[in-house]
């Protein structure tokens, strides 16, 4: 075993020790054990941070990678199918290492913020436990080299989540919000199960590498239809965890949570699981199975970007930011930008948790208001939080310098690049949703920034709320009393608290990731998260088609790839099938510097797509900064000049204020339909069963009972009749007998006498004749 | 009338028949046990009369013998059937048998 896997080993395992320590100790340790998670979660960046220096620092190599295995369950030979055998494993590659380092590090700071933030709760050992089987089931998907330990991490960060979510569960909202998160995410998990399955029921395996060899050789059975289902229910899997278009209702509910764990699961690392995932897939999805994911992920940007700018709960706007910005990753990896999807997936965890661990800040300060129509000049208040908190805004509108700019218009560019290699109109919606995501976006952060940090301190102005205890039992913090009035209370927040911020927004800048501060292409990221060649190709007859000659210059220049690679089929897998063994060519081509940005791409389409999307590079830049000015222009002129006034413009596009405000109305929707056709369906059962079941029941119940009467008749009249009729006879016969039985003395001499003559007579009579 | 002259085997028979009728009589129509105890005890003595004078006109002792048998069995019936009447009267604090039917339920 690689000594960095058994380093990852420990990294995983460490969370799972601190979650078991303090959810059976906590309340016998000093300060209720929260030194022990961030201990233990320090530990564990540590070693993590490790591996990502020698991974990454030291190897420098796109197509590094280690990967581990076990046998843990061996079913033998099942007949008729053959010997099955379900393996656990660890796989360490380039993504792997940033993850790690990512997902620990966001975790550590998360844990250090809530020493201050969640300090006073009564269940406060209870919630470091928490994160620790969060912390160790987020790893453990990092981790996972095969589709089934992936999945039962999957479940994992699900319960946990669901944990979280409902850490206040006195609250009916908090306990809602997590029943609503489980059950959406249980719908994306079946599809995700179902796309296993179907993968398993071909190749007997769930190991992501074997998949991909036998996917590549061309042993996948079924019509490419199916091919494109199990992409597309894997998929599911994502758009529940990441909250994409149609099952996203969960994510702003979800907000119920404390606000550390907001920063921590629902903006940096579980909801980003789905696009990691996604990733991992990413070389077995058929083009229809990406054009499906696209889509799905633009409307979602989009979609999202529009109701966060009506939102007034600061954690609420900061939800639905997440939601868009997750489908623009997910845009990414449909339009197949893969490394600009995972690109952004890194930055957006650090700017956004920076976001989140900030609003956390603000809502500590104000003592638990959350609406930000309420709040209003805390930057004299909070520098060091509006600093830090305007840093990640910029990065999330993606202003150039910051990081976020650069992840953004990578994933833009590689839109505009797919638009045009497809070359039909629609196609070309992609982009235009995600520009225009931007810009509301800029405008949302925008409002949010000038509303929460300019202009006069507003909670004079809240008006007063019968449910005000509500609010204070938002986070339940016993420290916090009612009488502490906001206004005279804001005070910038301890050192605990403000280090995670200022640490997470100095990884929002641009040099944290690449020298150039407009292009993100030239920067270690997606040096080393390299676009892997798709195995599809010989299942794929529309792209095998393809004329050899229309391959892009890229492909000639990768000299050591074979023209026929993998788009037919005919070479051998164990050699240039799997992904990373055509990650290795790419090396290979970086190493002369022939090819642009380094990639060896197996398949022409995917190629084209990626040389159009670095074509594309500088529109992207100048669209989306055009954009970007646009959106924080207007956020200006409504709130920061009053030219236009908010409260008038909403009554003047009253429907669509509406619209947006009531989050488009997905909730009614899903009421109405999905939970009122359950009731409906259930009532339909009901009546079925009341009525038909029931009534075969009862049917066959009155026959049995009419047979028992018949039988009763029988057993009654003839059987004891019989046994009645034999006693009578006794009873009669002995009535008659017992007259003899006088019990007197002289009676039976009587008798003996008559008996005695009676032999005598008939005696002497026989003598006589 | 001449054969009123001698006592033949005819009237001893004949006496012992009576006797016995008496005796039978008596334990079949009295009340009180005791009586019903004399009436056994003449129908054994009409039985001994019997025996003698089958003894005596067959010319033999074993008639005799018997007879003598019969008296000490009477003797030690008449003891135990006392004790018996006693018993059941101390019991029944009556010897009327008619009224001693217990065995009859």
């Amino acid at each position: 075993m690689h000594s960095l896997i058994q380093l990852s080993i420990v990294v995983l395992l460490l969370p799972l020790l601190s979650f078991v320590t303090l959810i059976f100790f906590n309340r016998r340790l000093p300060r209720r054990g929260d030194f022990i998670g961030v201990g233990i979660l320090g530990t564990a960046f540590a070693l993590s941070a490790y591996i990502f220096w020698t991974v990454i620092v030291q190897s420098y190599d796109p197509a590094f990678r280690i990967a581990w295995d076990f046998t843990w369950i061996d079913l033998g030979n099942v007949p008729g199918v053959g010997p099955l055998k379900i393996k656990m494993g660890i796989v360490i590659d380039n993504l792997t290492a940033i993850m790690l380092a990512m997902v620990t590090l966001i975790s550590l700071l998360v844990h250090l913020y809530s020493t201050g933030y969640m300090a006073g709760d009564k269940n406060y050992g209870r919630y470091f436990a928490y994160l620790g089987i969060f912390t160790f089931s987020m790893l453990g998907i990092v981790l996972s080299d095969n589709l089934f330990s992936i999945y039962i991490f999957w479940e994992l960060v699900g319960l946990s989540s669901y944990l979280l979510i409902g850490f206040f569960f006195e609250k009916d909202s908090a306990a809602d919000a997590q029943k609503k998160a489980f059950l959406a995410n249980r719908v994306g998990d079946i599809g995700m199960w179902l796309g296993i399955l179907i993968l398993y029921s071909q190749f007997h395996t769930f190991s992501f590498s074997e998949v991909y060899a036998n996917l590549a050789a061309g042993k996948f059975a079924l019509s490419n239809a199916w091919l494109t289902a199990a992409g597309i229910l894997l998929f599911m899997g994502c758009v529940g965890k990441s909250a994409q278009f149609p099952l996203h209702i969960w994510l702003p509910d979800a907000m119920e949570g404390p606000t550390p764990v907001s920063a921590l699961i629902h903006a940096a690392t579980m909801v980003a699981a789905g696009v990691y995932f996604v990733a991992r897939i990413f070389v077995m999805l058929t083009p229809d199975a990406l054009h499906v994911i696209a889509f799905i992920g633009a409307v979602t940007a989009f979609m999202a970007a529009t109701i966060a700018i009506t939102q007034n709960d600061i954690k609420r706007v900061l939800a639905y930011s997440t939601v868009s910005q997750l489908g623009y990753m997910v845009l990414g990896l449909g339009v197949g930008a893969y490394s600009a999807a995972l690109f952004h997936l890194v930055t957006h965890a650090f700017f956004k948790a920076c976001l989140f661990l900030g609003s956390g800040a603000i809502i500590h300060a104000m003592h638990h208001e959350q609406d930000m129509r309420w709040m209003g000049g805390l930057r004299k208040h909070m520098p060091w939080t509006f600093a830090t908190f305007t840093l990640a805004t910029l990065a999330l509108a993606g202003l150039p310098l910051t990081s976020g700019f650069l992840s953004k218009d990578a994933i833009l560019a590689g839109a505009i690049g797919f638009a045009n290699v497809e070359g039909g109109g629609i196609y070309y919606l992609i982009p235009v949703l995600g520009f225009f995501s931007a810009m509301l976006t800029a405008f949302y952060m925008g409002r949010q920034i000038w509303l929460v940090f300019f202009g006069e301190s507003r909670t004079h102005l809240k008006p007063a709320d019968p449910h005000h205890g509500d609010h204070h039992a938002h986070d339940s913090h016993a420290a916090h009393g009612d009488d502490h009035h906001a206004e005279h209370g804001v005070h910038e927040v301890s050192w605990n608290m403000r280090a995670p911020l200022v640490i997470l927004a100095a990884l929002s800048v641009f040099f944290v990731y690449s020298p150039d501060p407009l292009d993100g292409a030239k920067g270690w990221f997606m040096k080393m998260i390299p676009t892997p060649a798709t195995v599809v190709g010989a299942a794929n007859p529309q792209i095998g088609s393809l004329p050899a000659g229309s391959v892009l210059p890229q492909l000639a220049a990768v000299g050591a790839l074979p023209e026929t690679h993998a788009t037919e089929g005919a070479v051998a897998p164990a050699e240039h099938g799997a992904a990373p063994a055509a990650a290795e060519h790419g090396a290979a081509a970086a190493s002369h510097g022939e090819a642009k940005g380094g990639h060896a791409y197996s398949d022409p389409r995917q190629a084209e797509i990626v040389h159009a999307g670095h074509a594309a590079h500088y529109t992207a830049i100048y669209i989306s900064s055009v954009m970007v000015v646009l959106g924080i222009g207007l956020a200006f002129v409504v709130y920061v000049f009053g030219i236009i006034d908010p409260a008038k413009t909403a009554v003047a596009i009253r429907p669509l204020y509406l619209f947006s405000l009531n989050k488009w109305y997905w909730d009614e929707i899903y009421q109405a339909t999905f939970i009122k056709g359950s009731v409906v369906l259930s009532k339909l059962l009901s009546w079925f069963d009341t009525n038909v079941v029931d009534g075969i029941v009862n049917g066959v119940a009155t026959l049995v009972r009419k047979f028992a009467f018949a039988n009763a008749g029988f057993d009654k009249y003839v059987v004891d009749g019989l046994v009645n009729f034999t006693a009578f006879s006794v009873n009669t016969t002995g009535a008659v007998l017992r007259k003899l039985q006088t019990g007197k003395v002289q009676t039976y001499v009587v008798m003996l006498l008559v008996a005695v003559f009676g032999y005598f007579i008939y005696y002497f009579t026989r003598l006589i004749y | 009338m001449e054969q009123l002259a001698t006592i033949g085997l005819n009237h001893y028979l004949t006496i012992s028949a009576i006797l016995l009728c008496l005796g039978l009589f008596a334990v079949m129509t009295r009340k009180n046990a005791i009586v019903i105890l004399m009436g056994v005890e003449l129908i054994l003595n009409a039985a001994n009369i019997n025996f003698l004078a089958f003894s005596k006109y067959n010319g033999s002792m074993q008639g005799v013998m018997f007879s003598l048998f019969v008296i000490v069995l009477a003797a030690a019936e008449a003891a135990i059937a006392l004790a018996i009447v006693i018993n059941i009267f101390k019991i029944f604090k009556s010897v009327d048998v008619s009224s001693i039917d217990s065995l009859k339920e």
